[in-house]
């Protein structure tokens, strides 16, 4: 099975929220494809999680952590046992990003903060000349964050093309859909005028991603580059899909074992691998 | 104080190439030479204070040693957040500079006056915090955030009251400089702008021993243990919140381990009410030398004994026996 596999990274994201029985489920699985072409194809990762040299994934979506979980435990960055005790007393995983675990770049859940932190990273690897890449994956409601909009304004100012900023629009925030809590309006339009090569794609779609990621990172304009990629909250199993209480709700037995026979199913409903065909 | 950190930070910055500054569009005139002499190493990130701080995390994780200034009514308080998780969680080498600390900014009200910001930073942990007295102090203090390893504050508050020192302290993180000794009831110890004054007080009460505190955090334990065990009164001065800042500190030392009488001086839980001149405003907090003087004997007046005249020691072992 190739790395990265979307289902394998959902399972594993589904048996740490079961054993940790934690909220934030549908966070997690709306930026798995993102993540998985990211770590798989784009990322330059060298040696380990203290290569100098490496490219940034900076998740300053923190409430997604689960899923960069899922693809440091496929990188070896973490071990069975960080999965397998996933909140248990006296452990270094935490419920958001966290600067602290080798592989997270920045500590962010207070939203807003892991953008300009990445920012700050892509302006040293320009003064050094280093070559290095910045990801930065921010969510769709936390572009509420003012702090957020500065950032864009001062990426673009100082031409940070090694930059890339991709928004995890999966339409919803804590408390509901984006649209009737803050309305964003056009992403693509609003991160255009900030001055950022800015293109749109299906966050699900795993050749789409690629293809974006690629052909932005070889784009010639000397601006930093973002994607707003459209994902669905909860995406992956059927009944969590597009609905936003997977914010909050915590896995039982009956729904960690429904889950499970989703995303362990021969074709599930809902699975990537049938949608976009890279199975 | 301002021309010597100007200074300091041109010579900190041409013996270290990692040095950049960063500043929320404030400082017109401060880096005219830092300007000149690197001018690539000088970052105006707008009026944009948490993105700058942000981006300072960013570049101290990149191996740059960023030296970020604003007004300390900004940086540190607007942007407390993002010191606390991008920098001070992993204690990385930021050095925020707070200009205009205090009420400086005497016309433009409470918006620009500073008077809580060493309490809110005491509480962060890996933070240091540095509150030069003179340009002198000021050098001493530039030349600690230029080696420090971790997050510092460098709180510069009002800067020509003249000098304390007659040339450069040896500072270092967590000591003092012991201005007078004296064998008198009272210690003074004094940090920033309010040196000058606890030297000008201390002449009022024969055998004042006056010590300037330019860093806040860590405090100098060993000193205000020894104000404290040898003086029967220490009075604290500070242009900032009673609550939080050096008298607070002070108090929380004698308290662990050195109980005395600690007067605090500084501003009473409250902004402030009219504008005008620096000097009109310290008058309206009373923290002018006559209002000081004022309280200090009030707070001195219950201490005598009523038959010798002298002030006495607090008898706390006799209570804890009780």
């Amino acid at each position: 099975m190739k790395q990265f596999d979307a289902r394998r990274l959902r399972k594993t994201v589904l048996e740490m929220a079961y054993t940790g029985s934690t909220a934030h489920v549908a966070c997690a699985f709306s930026l798995v494809e993102i993540l998985a072409v990211l770590y798989r194809s784009h990322l330059r990762l060298g040696d380990g999680p203290g290569w100098p040299e490496r490219d940034y994934l900076v998740l300053s979506k923190g409430h997604g952590v689960m899923a960069q979980y899922a693809c440091l435990c496929e990188l070896g960055w973490l071990s069975e046992g960080d999965v397998g005790r996933y909140f248990a007393d006296g452990t270094r995983l935490k419920g958001l990003s966290d600067a602290h675990v080798p592989g997270l770049e920045v500590s962010s859940g207070s939203l807003g903060h892991g953008l300009s932190v990445g920012v700050g990273l892509a302006l040293a690897a320009v003064r050094r000349g280093s070559g290095q890449r910045v990801f930065a994956v921010v969510g769709d409601g936390e572009i509420n964050e003012g702090a957020i909009w500065e950032s864009l304004l001062f990426a673009a100012h100082f031409r940070l093309s090694n930059l890339m900023v991709i928004v995890d629009a999966n339409g919803y925030q804590a408390m509901g859909r984006t649209c009737e809590v803050i309305d964003l309006g056009q992403i693509v339009d609003k991160f255009t005028a900030f001055g950022l090569e800015t293109r749109e794609v299906d966050g699900h779609d795993e050749q789409a991603l690629d293809r974006t990621f690629g052909a932005l990172a070889r784009h010639p304009s000397r601006r930093p580059t973002a994607v707003i990629a459209h994902t669905v909250k909860g995406k992956g199993v059927s009944f969590m899909e597009d609905d936003n209480r997977w914010h909050y709700t915590r896995l039982t037995q009956e729904t960690y074992a429904a889950a499970l026979a989703e995303l362990s199913a021969e074709q599930g409903p809902g699975l990537n691998a049938i949608e976009c065909g890279v199975a | 104080m301002r021309n010597a950190f100007s200074r300091a930070l041109v010579e900190a910055a041409l013996a270290d190439e990692r040095i950049v500054l960063l500043t929320g569009d404030h400082g017109y005139s401060l880096f005219d030479e830092f300007r000149r002499v690197c001018p690539d190493r000088y970052l105006n990130a707008g009026v944009a204070e948490q993105n700058m701080v942000g981006v300072a995390a960013g570049l101290a994780k990149g191996g740059m040693r960023p030296w970020v200034y604003g007004l300390a009514a900004f940086v540190p308080l607007r942007v407390l957040e993002q010191i606390k998780i991008d920098i001070c969680y992993e204690g990385l080498p930021v050095v925020l500079v707070g200009d205009g600390a205090g009420v400086v900014y005497s016309t433009l009200g409470a918006s620009h006056q500073a008077t809580e910001d060493v309490a809110a930073l005491r509480a962060l942990p890996e933070i240091g915090i540095l509150s030069p007295a003179d340009a002198h102090e000021m050098t001493a203090c530039a030349g600690l955030c230029a080696c420090a390893t971790g997050p510092v504050y460098l709180r510069m508050g009002k800067s020509d009251l003249g000098d304390v020192h007659s040339r450069t302290p040896a500072l270092y993180w967590g000591r003092w400089c012991e201005l007078r000794t004296g064998d008198g009831p009272l210690a003074w110890i004094a940090t920033g702008s309010m040196v000058t004054t606890a030297l000008a007080l201390a002449g009022q009460w024969p055998g004042s021993e006056v010590w300037s505190a330019p860093c806040l955090k860590p405090i100098d334990a060993a000193a205000v243990r020894q104000a404290c065990e040898k003086h029967q009164a220490v009075i604290v001065l500070e242009e900032h919140s009673i609550h939080g800042g050096l008298g607070s500190a002070v108090a929380e030392v004698a308290c662990d381990s050195a109980p005395t009488f600690v007067c605090r001086v500084g501003i009473r839980n409250r902004f402030s009410r009219f504008c005008g001149s620096y000097a009109y405003l310290m008058r309206e907090h009373q923290l002018d030398v006559e209002s000081i003087a004022a309280q200090v004997r009030d707070f001195v007046a219950p201490l005598h004994d009523q038959t010798g005249g002298h002030l006495f020691r607090k008898t706390i072992t006799t209570k804890k026996a009780a």
